[in-house]
C-alpha cells in the first residue's frame, strides 16, 4: 500500500489544480450559458421581448414569472449603443451583464427618476475617444462602460396583476438599443 | 512500474479535480452567503465581486444572477427543520419580510422550471397577495386547491422557493442583515 502513497498524493495535488483551473475557466467554456441562450432570440443590438416562462419552456432557468423581460444582447465592437427604456407605473429595472454573466451595473426607475431611462453603453476605449465637448459631457447624460465588448442588457418590468400584462408588454416594446452614429 | 504510478496520479488527479468542480458548480458557492432561517442569499453573486464558484454555477446553469442594485434573491430548498421541501406536504410560509419596494415569491423544480398547474399560478407578488392584518404573509404550497394564498406544488417531491426583494435597503445584502426577519417555513401533513 505504501508504494501507492506517493502517486495518490501527487494525484490529489493534481486534482486540486484541475479543480481550480476548470472552475475558473467554466464561464468561458459553458456552451449553454445565459449569453448563448439569449443570443438565439435574435440578432445583436436589437431589443427582443423574452417569451414568458412556462413549465415546459423557458429561455433562462429561474426567471421571475412576475416580470416581463426584454433583452438587448450587445456587441460594441463597431459602435457604442444608445439604450432607451420606458418605465412603467410599477417597478422597472435595467441590469447589465458581461459576456460571461457578471452583473456589473443595474438601476431601476426610482434611481433613474424619469419616464424613460436613457443611457449610452460603450467600451472604455470608446469613452476615452469621446470629444471633450462641453455639451456632450453634460452631467445629465448617463454613460455606462462595459468591461467586455459583448454583453447583455436585461430590461425587466413588474406585472403587479395579470390584467396589466399586455399593457406592460406594449410599453416594453418601446424599449430600444441602437448603435450611435 | 514508474509509468503505472504516473498513470495512477493522473487518473486520481483528473477524476478528483473534475468531480470536485462538477459538485461545486451544482451546489453553488458557500462564500459570502447570508443565511436567515431556511433562506440563503448570495448578494455578492450579483456584483462584479462574484466569486469563481458563483460564476461557474451561474454559467453552467445558464442563469443570470439578480444584480444587487436591482434586488436580492433568497433561496430555500428545505424547511426550518432542515427537511427538503416536499410538494406532497402542505408547505406553510409564514411571517414578516424585510422592507422592500416589491417582493415576489416563486416556486420552481430543482432544475429551475416552473411547476405545471391549471391555474397558471407560479407564485405571488407583494401587490397581489392577501396580507394578514399584522403585516405578515401566509402562503401555502400544496398539491390541492385551498383558500387563501395558495401555490400549487404539483405534488413534486422536491421544490425550490425563491423570495426576491426588489429595491431593498443596501444593508440586507451585508452580514449585518442577519437580524432581518424572514418568513418561517414549516411542512405539515406529509404522506
Amino acid at each position: 500500500m505504501r508504494a501507492y502513497a506517493l502517486p495518490l498524493i501527487a494525484g490529489l495535488v493534481l486534482g486540486g489544480l484541475v479543480h481550480i483551473v476548470t472552475t475558473l475557466t467554466m464561464p468561458r467554456f459553458a456552451s449553454e450559458d445565459a449569453f448563448a441562450r439569449l443570443a438565439r432570440l435574435g440578432p445583436p443590438n436589437v431589443v427582443q421581448i423574452i417569451p414568458d416562462s412556462t413549465p415546459s419552456q423557458a429561455t433562462l432557468p429561474r426567471m421571475d414569472p412576475a416580470f416581463l423581460s426584454a433583452v438587448c444582447v450587445y456587441d460594441l465592437s463597431s459602435a457604442a449603443l444608445r439604450v432607451r427604456i420606458p418605465t412603467t407605473a410599477d417597478y422597472t429595472s435595467v441590469s447589465f451583464y458581461t459576456r460571461y454573466g457578471l452583473a456589473y451595473y443595474a438601476l431601476n426607475d426610482h434611481a433613474a427618476g424619469a419616464r424613460t431611462i436613457e443611457l449610452q453603453l460603450m467600451t472604455p476605449a470608446q469613452r476615452a475617444a469621446l470629444p471633450e465637448d462641453e455639451d456632450i459631457t453634460a452631467a445629465d447624460r448617463l454613460i455606462i462602460e462595459s468591461p467586455t465588448a459583448e454583453g447583455i442588457v436585461m430590461i425587466r418590468a413588474l406585472v403587479r396583476e395579470r390584467g396589466l400584462r399586455e399593457t406592460i408588454r406594449a410599453r416594453l416594446t418601446e424599449a430600444s438599443c441602437s448603435p450611435i452614429g | 512500474m514508474r509509468v503505472f504510478n504516473v498513470l495512477i496520479a493522473l487518473a486520481v488527479g483528473i477524476v478528483s479535480g473534475l468531480g470536485l468542480t462538477w459538485l461545486a458548480s451544482a451546489r453553488g458557492s458557500n462564500f459570502g452567503t447570508v443565511q436567515i432561517g431556511a433562506w440563503t442569499a448570495w448578494p455578492k453573486s450579483g456584483t462584479v465581486e462574484a466569486d469563481p464558484y458563483a460564476r461557474a454555477t451561474f454559467a453552467r446553469a445558464g442563469e443570470l444572477p439578480l444584480g444587487l442594485a436591482d434586488g436580492i434573491a433568497f433561496v430555500a430548498t428545505t424547511d426550518d427543520a432542515g427537511a427538503r421541501l416536499d410538494g406532497r406536504c402542505d408547505i406553510r410560509i409564514e411571517g414578516r419580510l424585510p422592507p422592500a419596494r416589491y417582493w415576489t415569491l416563486t416556486v420552481y423544480d430543482p432544475r429551475g422550471r416552473l411547476i405545471d398547474n391549471v391555474a397558471d399560478r407560479y407564485g405571488y407578488n407583494s401587490a397581489e397577495i392577501v396580507w394578514r392584518p399584522d403585516a405578515a404573509i401566509e402562503i401555502v404550497l400544496a398539491p390541492r386547491a385551498r383558500d387563501g394564498n395558495w401555490i400549487p406544488s404539483g405534488g413534486r417531491d422536491r421544490l425550490i422557493a425563491v423570495l426576491r426583494l426588489y429595491d431593498a435597503p443596501v444593508g440586507l445584502g451585508s452580514r449585518s442583515g442577519d437580524a432581518a426577519e424572514m418568513p418561517a417555513i414549516r411542512q405539515e401533513y406529509c404522506p
